[in-house]
């Protein structure tokens, strides 16, 4: 099979495209950030385009390593009915930057255009406080193979809006999915909304394509629709009778050049994409492209782990931060962002156990205190009773004191069973308060055992 | 008295703006119901707006250039709380919800907006016959159209309802009616006037200017809303000259070193009373100084079916919002018959398996015209000849759609080449008034309006004051 996608998430702006309306949409009550501009009252002209979207699309197209469209950019009018759209035409603009590439996505464009309000039927009303705010599309070519692809596709590109700090994210996101078959025509989902919804659309369509040419059934072109909530999709239209929008470059929005300087400026400022960082990862700190990818997945959290590995080996930061610190991040359901936790406590978090102040399991208890709590790992050690790591002698005495106290275990032991080792260890964990280390004392215990 | 000396004697209180105001009152009362050029009135914002001028010019505080000017607006313009119907049933009942640019800048220089004025449905046309609200008598002429389509606003000037008024002007609408009416009017450079708030008949031609009886009044009104604006993406950001000051033209000299132009085409396609009338126009320009040279126009036949393929398709987009879920009703279904042809036929040419055919060939043609009056006019000041080559027709006479569009055929070269242009009484035909048009390149109104001021010395005799 092979997979398409149009891709519209909305940039980060605190206005709107066209006018100063603000663009919390979902926090105002219904058409409350609206105005006679985004409105598109009798008489109305857009305002000149919003900067920060243009720039942040600029910004976007390069970290998808698109050309720059040297010559006039200017907004076009796509005329359609319906009730969400107040002007009767959603104003777009050509390219602003094409032949870009994602892990081997071809990207065909990458474009600006306005968001219509939000219509509901069911109601039979419109709230028109979307009316206007500023979304980017992003077209790929069709080099996506199987849901899968797709699905780590849109996963990388997620990352990469998010690195570019101009867009707002999957919650925003609407696709279009294109998917064809061999021996078919290609089939346009709509209403697309989550990369979930993507993967499972994928899925159906192919299943469904499948068995329709199975049953030696022509595959249509046509334009059906994702039901998210029952993940399937439905027939739309046939594109026969596809809409024509009537393009016509808007006379209201005179053409813009794109500014060279403007552009290279953008370029040298912006954000490294996610998957450009995570390959200088692997070849700046020599750690696994797994554990670089983890890493990058989120941007504060790579900036946090380049922070700790001036101080801390990069391969013991890689691999705690990856799986201890993303082990709690992903219990508590948090960002590493809303986590709080700072680099400065990191490197003092490693440092404790790099130096043996702490053993792995006090380390993993410490850690899970880390989120939203100021305090400095070692004042939470202390607190916790986890500073120190115990000597050997002692370790020693402990266990022969477990050995002592359970001769039921011991003789389980010598009949093989394997668990009475794993309950002797945690009688010695007992005494020794969790201060010493698993791995030694179960040598030191099977030690003692097999003299 | 010429209006910037009616405005002084404003401005050092001996009339009041009040006074000036129930004057006009007082004649809108006694010949709107026969003329109807007002569509809507608000005497009383006005009455309210005329005594804090007068108590401020009474306190000696700052009062604008406009102060105490009465002003009529074309219902294509919005103005806050008034009804802006652009003539049409579409928007019958719709209440302007903010204040167009230039009503703003008349507001803050202290003019007195009466009210709105009648036009052709959506300024769709060039008589003021096809307004929803009935069809606007021609003062200077009884019984024949007043032209448009801001048919209202000239005839206001020509009925003397108002001081000033402003229009709009998308392929003549501001000059047509300027001739018929014989009054003067004015349609500034694209982009030199703001459009925000102007109801679209066409966005790539559509501009506001100003009506008057005289260019006093005219330099007023530009210098009032001339200029950039930042919030209308279309407006140019330039050096506005100071019109009123460059009014009056000393009439000793006024045409010498002028060099005029003169289209043989236009000429052609002109009635011979016009021309007649035209050609003594510009024999008293020749004879006052002003070298003549005869042009020549070769792409004239492209005009019309170039300017109306593009207002056809602009205006097919410009009304898609009237979906009839807004503002009462959906165009198509209470639209008149020039209206819905405009629509019907920018929604078949704008398609996308005729785009290359009719629209794309349209803006090339565009683009060729511009060239063509671009060249003609580097080599003269402006270009002088008739503004319409008809006189009006009879109200209720019955033309094809054709012979409407002819009378455009002169003014909407400055439309496709965004040209100032302008029109102003040069003689009368039987009684009808006949207009003369300048047009110069793109940010020389000031030396259109010089013109016009040197024409209006040297003919003072018949245009009244």
């Amino acid at each position: 099979m092979k997979c398409g996608l149009e891709i519209h998430v909305q940039l980060d702006t605190d206005s709107k495209l066209f006018c100063d309306c603000p663009t919390n949409y979902q926090d105002a009550p219904p058409n409350k950030n609206i105005c006679f501009v985004c409105l598109n009252q009798p008489g109305a002209k857009p305002y000149p385009p919003n900067k920060k979207a243009l720039d942040g699309a600029i910004k976007i197209a390069l970290m998808l390593a698109c050309k720059i469209n040297p010559d006039v950019t200017f907004f076009q009018r796509k005329h359609y009915d319906y009730p969400d759209l107040s002007s009767g035409y959603q104003k777009t603009s050509i390219p602003i930057g094409f032949e870009g590439d994602l892990n081997g996505v071809r990207i065909r464009e990458v474009h600006v255009e306005e968001d219509p309000g939000q219509y509901k039927p069911d109601l039979g009303l419109v709230d028109f406080n979307r009316s206007g705010i500023p979304l980017i599309e992003i077209v790929t070519e069709p080099d996506m193979r199987s849901p899968e692809e797709a699905r780590k596709f849109l996963r990388e590109l997620i990352r990469v809006l998010e690195y570019s700090e101009s867009a707002r994210g999957e919650g925003t996101m609407r696709a279009d999915v294109n998917i064809s078959i061999e021996g078919g025509k290609r089939a346009e989902i709509k209403n697309v909304n989550s990369i979930k919804g993507a993967y499972k659309a994928l899925q159906f369509e192919m299943v469904r394509q499948k068995n329709l040419l199975k049953r030696g059934i022509e595959i249509k072109q046509e334009t059906r629709a994702f039901l998210e909530s029952q993940m399937i999709t439905v027939p739309m239209r046939l594109k026969e009778e596809a809409d024509d929008y009537r393009y016509i470059p808007d006379p209201d929005l005179p053409p813009m050049l794109a500014d060279e300087e403007r552009v290279e400026y953008i370029r040298e400022e912006m954000p490294e994409p996610a998957h450009i960082k995570t390959d200088r990862f692997v070849k700046q700190y020599g750690i696994k492209k797994d554990d670089a990818q983890v890493l990058t997945s989120e941007l504060e959290l790579a900036d946090a782990f380049e922070e700790v590995v001036k101080e801390v080996d990069p391969e013991f930061a890689a691999l705690w931060m990856r799986d201890e610190l993303k082990r709690i991040l992903s219990f508590n359901k948090i960002t590493y962002k809303e986590s709080e936790i700072t680099s400065a406590q990191l490197v003092e978090f490693f440092k404790l156990l790099l130096d043996k102040k702490i053993t792995t399991k006090a380390g993993q208890r410490i850690i899970e205190n880390l989120p939203h709590n100021p305090k400095s790992p070692t004042l939470i050690a202390e607190d916790l009773g986890l500073i120190g790591v115990v000597e050997e002698d002692v370790v020693q005495q402990a266990v022969k004191q477990s050995i002592e106290e359970n001769p039921e275990a011991v003789s389980d032991y010598y009949q093989g069973k394997k668990k009475a080792l794993n309950f002797l260890m945690g009688q010695v964990m007992r005494i020794t308060q969790g201060k010493a280390d698993p791995g030694d004392i179960i040598k030191l215990l099977k030690g003692e055992l097999d003299k | 008295m010429n209006l910037l000396e009616k405005s002084e004697l404003i401005k050092s209180n001996e009339i009041t703006a009040s006074e000036n105001l129930e004057q006009y009152i007082q004649e809108i009362e006694k010949k709107n119901p026969n003329l109807n050029v007002f569509l809507e009135t608000d005497y009383d914002k006005a009455r309210e707006t005329a005594k804090n001028i007068d108590s401020k010019i009474k306190n000696g505080e700052k009062t604008g250039r406009l102060a105490g000017m009465v002003i009529g607006v074309k219902s294509n313009i919005s103005v806050e709380d008034l009804h802006i119907t652009a003539a049409s049933r579409t928007l019958e009942n719709y209440i302007g919800s903010y204040n167009a640019t230039v009503i703003n800048r008349i507001q803050e220089e202290g003019g007195i907006i009466i009210g709105m004025t009648n036009m052709d449905e959506f300024a769709a046309g060039n008589s003021t016959e096809t307004s929803y609200f009935g069809h606007t008598q021609n003062p200077a002429a009884e019984g024949h159209i007043p032209g448009g389509s801001s048919g209202g606003s000239a005839a206001a000037i020509a009925a003397e309802l108002c001081d000033l008024s402003i229009g709009s002007d998308t392929g003549g609408s501001i000059r047509n009616p300027a001739s018929h009416c014989g009054v003067l009017g004015f349609k500034p450079t694209y982009g030199a006037v703001s459009r925000q708030g102007l109801l679209d008949l066409a966005m790539s031609m559509d501009q506001i200017g100003p009506f008057a009886s005289d260019t006093s009044g005219i330099a007023m009104m530009l210098d009032t809303i001339l200029g950039f604006d930042e919030r209308e993406c279309t407006t140019i950001d330039w050096n506005v000259p100071d019109f009123t000051k460059l009014n009056p033209v000393d009439v000793q000299d006024s045409f010498k070193g002028v060099k005029l132009g003169v289209v043989k085409q236009f000429l052609e396609v002109s009635d011979d009373a016009i021309v007649d009338i035209i050609q003594g126009g510009i024999d008293k320009m020749e004879e006052a100084g002003a070298e003549v040279v005869e042009l020549s126009f070769d792409h004239l036949d492209l005009c019309l079916p170039t300017f109306y393929l593009i207002n056809y398709v602009e205006f097919f987009s410009a009304t898609r919002k009237y979906d009839g879920r807004k503002y009462g009703y959906k165009i198509e279904d209470v639209s008149g018959e020039e209206v819905l042809r405009r629509i019907n036929i920018g929604a078949y040419i704008s398609q996308k398996e005729y785009n290359d055919k009719y629209y794309k060939k349209a803006l090339q043609a565009r683009s060729i015209i511009r060239k063509e009056i671009t060249k003609l006019l580097e080599g003269v000041d402006a270009i002088v000849g008739p503004t319409v080559p008809k006189l009006p027709h009879k109200l209720g006479a019955s033309l094809e759609p054709m012979e409407v569009y002819a009378y455009d055929v002169l003014t909407v070269i400055a439309n496709l080449a965004g040209i100032p242009a302008s029109s102003i009484k040069a003689g009368e035909v039987n009684g009808i008034p006949v207009g003369l048009q300048f047009q110069a390149k793109p940010l020389e109104d000031a030396k259109i309006l010089r013109l016009m001021s040197a024409f209006e010395e040297n003919n003072y005799y018949f245009l009244k004051i």
